[in-house]
């Protein structure tokens, strides 16, 4: 039991991951999970749940969507994730499948209520750092103009945006919980990247 | 460098828009696993509707027999023409009470059935008390319908409607079998 927030922690960093060990031991892991998910174990859905959660909450929200109605797409995730239970190919496939779902559950849920205004991402407090007051001051201000800027971007570069730099999924995950192709991934993130370094640029030179 | 500046942001953004999830919010969606993660397959809507609802056995299985009891009298025993419905309470009943490990359960059931279609008045006989629980062939109960057939229950809670010639062999068959 103690080793789940473990788990999700290196699922959550697996692009990340540096030693063979850590990642030959998620590579199990994940193996397990998909296995007993694919035989319609109890347990395992569960396991899932604690595991993943949290990140699809927070893809939720880093999307736009409420604290409320993140709560209720992330269930609404869950629940399409056991009707397609026989979707799961392999434990590789785990991320993009669960992901691909929610995605697909939050589309849905921007199309039901097109029109009605996506909320901003909310900011924590200050990240620990070991810069000068200076600097620190200087990064939170950059990261408060990203965050405008990601959050005026449209859905289909922000879910880019939020799939490999916040959600930390690879390219071939992301492309696929984005259901396009791993070179149209690609172009969307060059264009969203673009739009947000023009706009910080614009505001600060030192990207320029 | 200025790709690495704006990566190095984003990282920042994503750290900085990291919050709690409510507590609870795990232990509700685990509420709502179903029991069954399987593809439910055809012809079992109304037993996977149930299932997934995940009330509590006696009271879907008391939902079920007040259904069995409707469809019985109302129908005689057969189901609309495209519905399942009886059929699936059936088989609901069935997996419900075998879950709880109740070996005579199809017994009792026919029982509950004999004893209200005699309420109503039908014609009906029921051999419950002498059949071997385990024969999944034997006649359970039979009563008369309304164009002269008879419809029978047999161990497995398999139906069927029958004319009162293959009544008498199929009772034969049963007396053979005990008389061996």
């Amino acid at each position: 039991m103690e080793q789940k927030p473990h788990l999700a922690h290196l699922i959550h960093r697996h692009r990340d991951l540096e030693t063979g060990k850590e990642k030959k031991y998620l590579e199990e892991r994940q193996d397990s999970l998909a296995a007993r998910l694919r035989a319609g174990n109890h347990a395992a859905a569960a396991e899932l749940v604690d595991i993943y959660h949290g990140q699809i909450y927070l893809y939720m929200r880093r999307l736009g969507h409420s604290c409320q109605v993140s709560e209720d797409l992330t269930q609404e995730s869950f629940i399409q994730a056991w009707q397609h239970i026989g979707q799961l190919r392999s434990a590789k496939a785990l991320n993009s499948w669960l992901y691909r779902i929610a995605a697909n559950v939050s589309k849905r849920h921007i199309r039901k209520y097109r029109g009605r205004k996506l909320f901003s991402m909310e900011a924590a407090d200050l990240p620990d750092s070991t810069e000068d007051e200076y600097n620190k001051v200087r990064h939170l201000e950059q990261v408060g103009r990203l965050k405008i800027a990601v959050e005026r971007l449209p859905v289909k570069l922000r879910q880019v945006i939020v799939l490999h730099y916040m959600q930390y999924l690879t390219i071939a995950e992301a492309a696929e919980a984005a259901e396009v192709t791993e070179g149209t991934f690609k172009s969307r993130l060059n264009r969203a990247l673009k739009v947000l370094r023009n706009q910080i640029s614009s505001e600060d030179g030192e990207l320029q | 460098m200025k790709e690495e500046k704006l990566q190095k942001l984003l990282n920042g953004l994503a750290k900085a828009t990291e919050e709690p999830v409510r507590p609870g919010l795990a232990e509700d969606i685990k509420d709502q696993i179903p029991h069954r993660l399987t593809r439910h397959r055809t012809g079992l809507d109304t037993v996977s509707i149930i299932i997934d609802l995940r009330i509590n056995k006696l009271t879907a299985a008391a939902a079920i027999i007040i259904t069995l009891i409707l469809c019985a009298s109302l129908l005689d025993g057969r189901d609309l023409p495209g519905s399942g419905i009886y059929q699936d309470s059936k088989m609901l009943v069935k997996h419900l009470l075998s879950a709880q490990g109740l070996g005579r359960s199809e017994i009792s059931l026919a029982r509950t059935r004999y004893e209200y279609l005699v309420e109503k008045g039908k014609e009906a006989a029921y051999y419950g008390d002498s059949v071997d629980p385990e024969d999944s062939n034997a006649v359970l109960m039979q009563w008369r319908l309304s164009d002269g057939k008879y419809r029978i229950i047999f161990g497995d809670l398999r139906e069927r409607t029958v004319s009162a010639e293959e009544l008498v062999k199929l009772q034969s068959r049963m007396l053979q079998k005990k008389a061996r």
